[in-house]
């Protein structure tokens, strides 16, 4: 719990000093947007972790109900069924993206990038049914 | 996978919510599992095998499918 709770700090912190090196440095090394788009994500996120925390710790009845929650067999099947649909999904989407620029005339860097992330998920999904297959 | 939890959960005078909360699991798993549309793992199946004081063959019922 402390150690959640100091993480998620360093996350407020972290984006806060991005926030400043932004401001600082614009128009140098960071562009205002990007300092922006990552102080905004890091700060949201660690200030939306630690009221989660506050909360649980002034109800731990509905902390309770929401670790069971988390941690349902059903649920966590459903997420992992979902985020491989959608794994797939995507990757698919990115070699018809290919197909489409080259339609298109889009320069080339546009298809081999989208090649690449296509082989790029297909290794990692191979590594990771060889991981799980020495481990089951 | 055809079981008997709602008749042993009704048996007992229990509620999906009282079930889940005693098996440490939400309230739509005990339901999908009593409608046949979700079959829980080893685990929950001893878990459930245990609360309810019967060998998991007795809530479980399987049947092997005509090849």
């Amino acid at each position: 719990m402390k150690r959640k709770k100091t993480l998620y700090l360093a996350l407020v912190m972290l984006g806060l000093c991005l926030a400043a090196a932004a401001l600082t440095l614009r128009d140098t090394i960071l562009s205002v947007s990007m300092a922006g788009a990552l102080m905004g994500s890091m700060t949201g996120i660690g200030l939306k972790q630690l009221l989660t925390l506050r909360l649980d710790s002034k109800d731990p009845a509905q902390a309770r109900r929401k670790a069971i929650k988390d941690n349902d067999e059903r649920n966590v099947a459903i997420r992992r069924r979902a985020k491989a649909l959608s794994g797939d999904v995507l990757q698919w989407a990115v070699i018809a993206v290919a197909w489409a620029s080259l339609g298109f005339d889009a320069p080339l860097w546009v298809p081999m990038a989208a090649v690449g992330i296509f082989v790029l998920k297909s290794v990692l999904e191979f590594c990771l049914t060889v991981r799980y297959q020495r481990q089951m | 996978m055809k079981n008997r939890l709602e008749e042993l959960r009704k048996a007992r005078g229990l509620r999906q919510e009282e079930l889940a909360d005693a098996l440490e699991v939400s309230r739509q798993t005990i339901g999908s599992l009593e409608n046949g549309r979700y079959n829980p793992s080893i685990l929950l199946a001893f878990k459930l095998s245990r609360y309810f004081g019967l060998p998991i063959e007795e809530i479980f019922l399987y049947e092997e499918e005509p090849s």
